[in-house]
């Protein structure tokens, strides 16, 4: 909570001060500008008179002191976007330690091997019999999966002791022909965050692809 | 009568309460399509994209899945992208009834009915807008002013911002 804290209040102060600033002219503005200058660009039936002023050099200068405010301006506002994703990112890990905290947490991840006698088309995954994931995959998917890409399956949260994970995977085999194959794993949950990985890969030497769960320990 | 009459309004009003509105993320998905790839709503972001829902026991659908059609064809060089969502449970009936209308457009299976859910759909045909930050800007029903001919002003708006 006090990470939070710590990134909202400056992200509220920031906002703030964008705020204010767009509503009303920057001090510096008002101490620079003399109130005779002013009031002719207040009032527009006086803008002819204020034209020969531009050749003034003091009144050239002006529009380029406004360039800094408008740096400044930018910066406080890339600074602000920085602050914002920060924010988001620490919402985000406080969210996933509330609704999974590491002693009923459990991830299971999803790995493709080289997938030269599989194409993916859904995963589905039971975990003691009750659907808990069933993934139905886009061509550009599989082919994040097949360079290199790690999905996660799941998240969620079971209780400490004994318990069975079914995946059951569809696609297309050797020989473009509809493939489906299960695999299934016995796994303990002890205190402490879980995480399983289906892995695809391909037997080469049986031409056929392989599908295993691994327990990371 | 009055019982009645109140009765409507109020299913009428329950009914608007559930429609999925303008100004709402539109929830993702991702199905089968016939005789294509698996889509998926989210890899369209950054694209204005329409999402119908329609079904072959629906009379007006064929009709509108044609406009939808014709509106794909003129627009899909800015940048168009529609999904027709079937909802029917006999999935060979779909198929046949696609085949027969020979469109363009991706016709995509929801059988379990999960996204027509998610989309909260209430009657059919039904069209959602999706501007490209992935917001639904427009909801259009199957009445006169639903007709996706009706919706080209609002998705050429869409494809200009």
């Amino acid at each position: 909570m006090l990470r939070v804290a710590r990134v909202l209040i400056p992200v509220m102060l920031a906002l703030a001060a964008v705020s204010s600033g767009a509503q009303t002219p920057p001090p510096t503005d008002a101490a620079v500008t003399p109130p005779a200058a002013a009031a002719p660009m207040a009032d527009p039936a006086a803008a002819p008179a204020a034209e020969p002023a531009a050749a003034d050099p003091a009144a050239a200068a002006e529009p380029a002191a406004a360039a800094p405010d408008t740096r400044a301006l930018d910066e406080q506002i890339q600074t602000l976007k920085k602050d914002a994703v920060d924010l988001n990112r620490e919402l985000f890990m406080l969210e996933e330690e509330l609704l999974f905290p590491a002693n009923t947490q459990v991830a299971l991840f999803l790995s493709m091997d080289v997938g030269e006698y599989f194409a993916i088309d859904t995963v589905q995954v039971k975990i003691d019999n009750k659907e808990v994931s069933n993934y139905l995959y886009t061509p550009r998917e599989a082919e994040a999966l097949l360079r290199g890409g790690v999905q996660r399956l799941y998240l969620g949260n079971l209780k400490v002791g004994d318990h069975e994970l079914v995946a059951i995977f569809t696609g297309k085999g050797p020989s473009e022909r509809d493939y489906r194959r299960g695999a299934a794993l016995r796994f303990k949950k002890s205190v402490g965050a879980k995480y399983l990985e289906l892995k695809i890969s391909d037997r080469q030497r049986r031409a056929q692809p392989e599908f295993e769960i691994k327990d990371w320990e | 009568m009055a019982t009645l009459l109140a009765f409507g309004a109020a299913t009428a009003a329950l009914s608007a309460e559930r429609a999925l509105r303008a100004g709402q993320a539109a929830p993702d998905f991702a199905l089968r399509s016939v005789g294509g790839p698996n889509l998926r709503l989210s890899e369209q972001l950054g694209e204005v994209v329409v999402v119908a829902f329609w079904s072959s026991r629906c009379g007006p659908c064929r009709a509108h899945l044609k406009e939808l059609d014709s509106l794909h064809a003129a627009l899909k060089d800015q940048g168009l992208i529609v999904y027709a969502v079937n909802v029917d449970d006999d999935m060979r009936a779909a198929r046949e009834y696609a085949a027969g209308l020979s469109l363009k457009i991706p016709l995509l299976l929801d059988p379990g009915k999960g996204v027509a859910r998610a989309y909260r759909v209430d009657t059919l045909p039904m069209m959602f807008s999706i501007d490209r930050q992935g917001i639904v800007r427009g909801v259009r029903r199957d009445d006169r002013s639903g007709a996706p001919s009706n919706a080209g002003a609002e998705l050429r708006r869409l494809l200009a911002q």
